[in-house]
């Protein structure tokens, strides 16, 4: 028995000791369990499960109302569900907004929520606990493009430059999930394209939520469908693009 | 809708060295400042009559409790009218301490601590509440406080307030002297622990927790604990200023610390300049000056009635003047200014 302990004490030194990024042991897989929502009357989420397995990219989409940034408050600990539960890692979770950052989650808003009191470079930093804050964020800025904009303050900037500062403080403390709420919002053509290629390439597990059809189905490796809070389909970006529910939702609100 | 220039600045961002990047400009050392500020108050006070001392005293007394209130309200963006009650707060300790024990550390530290006491609850109610609400609760901090002292009159003595009991300065230094460097030691000594504060993780979830509450929460903030800990700050520099003023008067009583004191104090900080400590020390500057000057032109006059109302109205005109001329008050002049050069 002794000896065991001892054994396997050191596999696990060693392992610190030469495998980075196996220390790392926030969790990377999410899962919502049957979870419904009610706001009054309003029911703006009704039986959603979903699993968020590591390292995949994952999209939301539906029609206006849908329920879409309601599922990142539920994971993100703003609202809690009227019934149904959450895991993280495989283990019971209740999320708080404020444990997110520690936990290796981070979300960013529909439109922009930025701190225009400050520069740039210490949005960033905000979103980096520990003592490398500062060259952190410049590893941040430098990902997403916007260092020469570090001493500026953020309300006189682009709103591409904004949504760009808003990425980096989400990426600053080096997340291992990822969730964006319509980060393609307000953005030209090139700069989808920009954003597609980051979201490709972040390298760990991505929720999506989006509007803008062609970076869903071209970033997604799989996509979840709601429809007045109701999951309608869940599937690959060719099952979606071909679900005839998917279209009728869409039509049925265009009309 | 213009085409944001961000592609470039991608380009742009690899060939930026890291020595040039740009820093905070304001990076003196607190010890140095201390120093710094020491030496120019030492030497002032042997300079000036003393009656200019005295005023010299309550500017520092004054910085106290403005820079506490600049971070509060400034960096936090929580709103206080309660900071006069809070000075007063610390008053009544330090002149109970004092008569009981006449040591004026120990006096000095105990109504630090009951007032960050009296801050620590106050800001746990605060935490829950958003402006006008917020406000309201810091006003009733104002009306009830002083009212607290005719309650329990057997112990402060009412509207006559207390004396307090002061060991003479010490070997031949005049009183005035004296009081200027204990103000001044305080405020320097407070006002660089703010500065050092601020100036790190603080002070970014202070203007965090201001400026988009729910983005700081995903930036991993704990908002109330934010809150809390800045009002919790804040009343703890409110306390040591009323404790200067107690020392200052020799005395305390209700009327030493009114509403109209609280609004002052807020106006002194949005005319220096909201969240700026240097801005700060120019309102704890123009609370001792206006009202001087308020007293001085009312005497011009022949009208002395007229003083306690026209040192609001200065107060009141300069505030206007200010902030048409300088949104961000008086520190900005001088921001702005460098910036440009
Ligand atoms: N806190 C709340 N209180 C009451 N109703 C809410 C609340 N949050 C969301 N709702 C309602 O729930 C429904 C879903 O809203 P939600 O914001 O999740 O939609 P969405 O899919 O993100 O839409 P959009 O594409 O416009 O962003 C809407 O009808 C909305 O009005
Ligand atoms: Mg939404």
């Amino acid at each position: 028995m002794a000896t065991d302990d001892v054994a396997t004490d050191h596999v696990a030194t060693d392992h610190v000791a030469t495998d980075h990024v196996a220390t790392d042991h926030r969790p990377d897989e999410l899962g919502l369990h049957h979870i419904s929502v009610r706001f009054g009357g309003l029911t703006a989420l009704d039986d959603v499960s979903l699993r968020v397995a590591p390292g995949r990219i994952v999209g939301v989409i539906g029609p206006n109302g849908a329920g879409k940034t309601t599922l990142f408050n539920i994971v993100s600990g703003f609202v809690t569900p009227s019934e149904g539960s959450l895991t993280l890692g495989g283990r019971p979770w209740r999320p708080r907004p404020h444990h997110l950052n520690r936990l290796g989650i981070a979300r960013t808003l529909q439109g922009v929520g930025q701190f225009n009191g400050m520069t740039v470079l210490e949005n960033v930093m905000v979103g980096v606990r520990g003592r490398h804050a500062e060259s952190e964020a410049w590893t941040a800025l430098e990902r997403c493009g916007v260092t020469r904009f570090a001493g500026d303050r953020p309300g006189a900037l682009p709103y591409a430059v904004r949504k760009r500062v808003e990425l980096a403080r989400a990426l600053a403390a080096r997340p291992r999930i990822l969730m964006l709420d319509e980060p393609a919002g307000g953005l030209d053509a090139d700069e989808i394209r920009w954003l597609a290629g980051l979201i490709k390439d972040v390298g760990i597990t991505v929720l999506l939520v989006e509007h803008h059809m062609d970076l869903v189905m071209s970033v997604c490796d799989e996509i979840l469908v709601l429809d007045f809070g109701k999951p309608i389909a869940l599937g690959t970006p060719a099952e979606i693009s071909a679900d005839p529910r998917v279209t009728e939702a869409y039509l049925g609100t265009a009309a | 809708m213009t085409r944001p220039s961000v592609r470039e600045s991608r380009d742009a961002a690899s060939d930026v060295p890291r020595g040039e990047r740009p820093r905070s400009l304001r990076r003196l050392a607190p010890p140095a400042m201390i120093l710094a500020g020491a030496l120019v108050i030492v030497g002032l006070s042997f300079l000036l009559p003393p009656f200019r001392n005295y005023q010299l005293a309550t500017v520092g007394a004054y910085f106290c409790v403005t820079g506490g209130l600049t971070v509060l309200t400034g960096l936090n963006g929580q709103l206080s009218l309660g900071h006069g009650a809070l000075m007063a707060t610390g008053a009544y300790t330090f002149a109970l301490a004092q008569n009981r024990w006449l040591s004026l550390p120990v006096s000095l530290v105990a109504a630090i601590v009951v007032t960050t006491v009296a801050g620590l609850v106050i800001g746990l109610a605060a935490a829950r509440l958003r402006g006008p609400y917020l406000a309201g609760l810091t006003l009733a901090v104002a009306v009830v406080v002083p009212s607290v002292t005719s309650t329990f009159d057997e112990i402060f003595n009412s509207d006559q307030g207390l004396s307090v009991a002061l060991d003479p300065p010490p070997g031949t230094i005049p009183v005035e002297q004296w009081q200027a460097w204990l103000c001044w030691a305080g405020a320097l000594l407070s006002t660089s622990l703010l500065a050092v504060l601020v100036r790190g993780r603080f002070g970014r979830d202070l203007r965090a927790v201001r400026d988009d509450e729910t983005a700081a929460r995903l930036a991993g903030v704990d908002v109330a604990r934010t809150q809390v800990a800045a009002f919790v700050v804040s009343a703890a520099c409110a306390g040591l200023s009323g404790a200067l003023f107690a020392v200052l008067a020799q005395s305390v009583s209700p009327g030493a610390f009114p509403l109209t004191l609280s609004l002052f104090l807020l106006m002194a900080i949005v005319i220096g300049g909201l969240g700026s400590l240097a801005g700060a020390l120019g309102g704890a500057f123009l609370l001792v000056a206006l009202p001087t000057l308020a007293q001085a032109v009312a005497e011009g006059t022949g009208s002395p009635r007229l003083e306690g109302n026209l040192a609001l109205v200065i107060f009141g005109v300069v505030l206007v003047v200010v902030m048409l001329a300088a949104p961000g008050g008086l520190a900005s002049i001088r921001f702005r200014r460098r910036r440009t050069s």
